[in-house]
């Protein structure tokens, strides 16, 4: 019976092609807004850690002193990274900010281009899982030993390499000399979720140094740094040793227990920094004042998605809601002008389900293609906000999800319309249309 | 076949109560032909529909085809409609967005028969009304006359027990109507039991059976028409001596 409905259905449709159009339109519309804005909601919502979303934890302290921030901070002092670099309960864990150096090669040819660089230590790789394509990271010494080792991506490689294996070959970044031992896969994870704090939706690096050379050679922060007090800043010591914060911490916690150990470590950790005259902030407890995010929090925490977005994702199902009520009159019209045609099959052997039925198929195939057309109307608007205000693609690509999810949308929400029609339609008595006709 | 017990039919409102049908009895045996007549507002219409189970009833007891179906479910009236009743209105109410062959379908799609078994139907019943030829046509393409003929095509194809008719000739001039009226005396010679609402006298003599319905309630001419075919007949036979005598005489 299906098919015979979904038959019928399409010659209604042909029938009254003005009312199908306006019911189409309305419902696009509504629809068309509506995934609009849901998918930039799902696209900023996304979390790449997928199912490792627990075991990737962020650590932050509360290392400001009384009164001054209310929040935890993202980043962490350089004091504090590198006490957490030595703690060696940490299985797999890593340090991470970014800057930005002039990189070249030994081909002339090639211009030199300056780079965002993300300066960190080797389990960065693992605890993020970023794939390779050639060489591999470098060693774990290095991150206590500084070498001048990268690890560059796939496209970099193209350009300096002609894309081919470069593992041992050199490049310059400020026209020091590091040697290659690494190319790592396209790896692009949006939103940029271990650094969402220069742009969530900013493209990943392309090159990748080890942070035991930042004493050394004094990299620029290209991210915040952030001060509770007031500190010189007179020279790169002076940033180290400061209480200022700029640098984010990572750690794989794969098991509870893993988490509960580091929390007896940091609570440990705290109050052992107040015996230095740290942590001057007494109003909280040393197990107050530290912070393990994992992925999800961590991009709650950092409104990854601004509040604007979810209250107008909220807008769009508020007018998309009107547009339900508009096809509902539309609706109880249409199908109204058919009760003589029901009162003739009802007398014939239809029953209430079977009519009922017959028009939630119709209001399903109009939908259906009030949700193609609503398809069409957001791939528009995303190409519009792309074109027109310069807003970041990885935000304004229609995402696979929607060609299922807005169907899915359109047919529940023009079902939902069409209940109340059809239950009035299925409910007309025969007898008054037949003699009437 | 179809027995009415004491059956009556209430319209209320807030202001008014109104007796469609006031005890109202019939019994209708297999295989009649049964008329319907009466003056307008009489409760033909309204007698019609409770047989049809196109309306429930006030109170009374109304047993079809040996089953009592005076409380039966929507749905189950709805099968039973569609399995053992046919109808045929006076405005023909056909669909008009489907064609000849669709329209017969219908209620064998509600049936639940197969594509063969209801092509096989369909092509049945649209031969038996001479309209097989026509079956793409859609019902505005063919004449009033014709458009019936569908209908009644539409009533057959689920080979039903009962033919309701109302009123079928009513919007056809006569030569149509005749014609209509031959193909359901041919239908009730198959053995199906019909019964037809009519206000045209002529056709109501034809039918078997005349009932009357007056203010609701069954005035049964059976017995008068057959009061008078015998007076008649006596009148006749009494000619026929009279004449014999004279020209013995």
């Amino acid at each position: 019976m299906f098919l015979y409905y979904c038959d019928l259905a399409w010659r209604s449709i042909k029938k009254t092609p003005m009312l199908s159009m306006l019911m189409v339109l309305a419902i696009s519309i509504g629809i068309g807004i509506t995934i609009t804005t849901l998918n930039v909601y799902k696209t900023m919502s996304y979390n790449p850690a997928g199912d490792r979303s627990d075991s990737i934890n962020s650590i932050q302290l509360w290392s400001q002193g009384l009164d001054t921030w209310d929040d935890f901070q993202s980043n962490i002092t350089y004091t504090d990274t590198i006490n957490l670099r030595n703690n060696n309960e940490l299985a797999l864990k890593a340090a991470s900010f970014r800057t930005g150096l002039a990189m070249q090669s030994d081909n002339q040819d090639i211009e030199p281009v300056l780079k965002s660089i993300r300066i960190t230590d080797r389990d960065f790789f693992s605890i993020f899982e970023v794939p390779f394509l050639y060489g591999e990271r470098w060693s774990k010494t290095v991150d206590s030993q500084p070498a001048y080792q990268v690890v560059i991506g796939e496209k970099l490689n193209q350009t300096f390499f002609d894309g081919q294996n470069s593992v041992g070959k050199t490049i310059y970044l400020n026209r020091k000399p590091y040697q290659v031992v690494g190319v790592i896969k396209e790896w692009n994870p949006q939103p940029k979720y271990y650094d969402p704090l220069n742009g969530a939706f900013n493209d990943a690096e392309e090159v990748f140094i080890p942070f035991s050379l930042t004493e050394q050679e004094e990299f620029d922060v290209w991210g915040n740094t952030s001060g509770w007090k007031f500190e010189p800043m007179l020279t790169y010591q002076d940033r180290l040793n400061s209480e200022k914060t700029w640098i984010q911490f990572w750690a794989l916690l794969p098991t509870a227990a893993d988490k509960q150990q580091l929390q007896t470590w940091l609570a440990q950790y705290v109050e052992q920094q107040r015996s230095f005259g740290r942590f001057t902030d007494t109003a909280k407890t040393p197990q107050e004042s530290f912070q393990i995010s994992d992925v999800a929090l961590w991009l709650e925490n950092n409104d990854v998605v601004p509040r604007d977005n979810k209250i107008l994702v909220g807008l769009s199902v508020l007018f998309l809601s009107v547009c339900l009520v508009n096809i509902l009159g539309l609706l109880l019209t249409k199908f109204l002008k058919r009760a003589p045609e029901v009162g003739v099959r009802r007398a014939i052997g239809a029953s209430r389900g079977q009519i009922f039925s017959q028009y939630m198929v119709e209001v399903g195939l109009i939908g259906f293609i009030g949700g193609i057309v609503g398809l069409l109307w957001a791939w528009g608007a995303l190409t519009v906000l792309h074109a027109e205000f310069n807003v970041d693609p990885s935000v304004t690509g229609l995402d696979t999800s929607m060609w299922i999810i807005t169907p899915l949308i359109a047919i529940s929400t023009a079902v939902l319309a069409g209940v109340y029609p059809a239950w009035v339609v299925c409910r007309t008595k025969p007898s008054v249309y037949l003699k009437a006709q | 076949m179809l027995s009415m017990k004491n059956i009556s039919k209430v319209f209320k409102t807030d202001l008014v109560e109104t007796h469609a049908l006031r005890d109202f009895n019939l019994e209708v045996e297999e295989g009649e032909f049964v008329a319907v007549t009466g003056p307008s507002g009489s409760g033909k219409t309204t007698f019609l529909n409770i047989a049809g189970l196109l309306e429930g009833f006030t109170s009374g007891e109304f047993c079809l085809d040996g089953v009592n179906v005076s409380n039966l479910s929507d749905n189950h009236s709805a099968k039973v409609r569609n399995e053992k009743i046919g109808f045929i209105f006076q405005g023909f109410n056909l669909i008009p967005d489907l064609n000849l062959a669709e329209n017969v379908e219908v209620p064998l799609r509600y049936r639940g028969f197969n594509r063969a078994e209801r092509n096989r139907r369909v092509e049945s019943a649209l031969e038996q009304v001479g309209l097989a030829a026509r079956m793409k046509h859609l019902p505005s393409q063919l004449s009033g006359g014709q458009q019936q003929r569908v209908a009644i095509a539409r009533a057959l194809a689920g080979e039903p027990r009962f033919l309701l008719a109302d009123e079928p000739t009513g919007n056809l001039d006569s030569l149509m109507a005749r014609q209509v009226m031959e193909l359901l005396e041919n239908i009730n010679q198959t053995g199906t039991t019909i019964i037809m609402v009519t206000h045209d006298a002529e056709l109501a003599r034809r039918a078997q059976r005349n009932i009357q319905i007056v203010d609701g309630q069954v005035c049964d001419f059976s017995m008068y028409q057959k009061a008078e075919q015998s007076v008649v007949t006596d009148l006749q036979q009494a000619a026929g001596i009279q004449q014999a005598a004279s020209s013995n005489g």
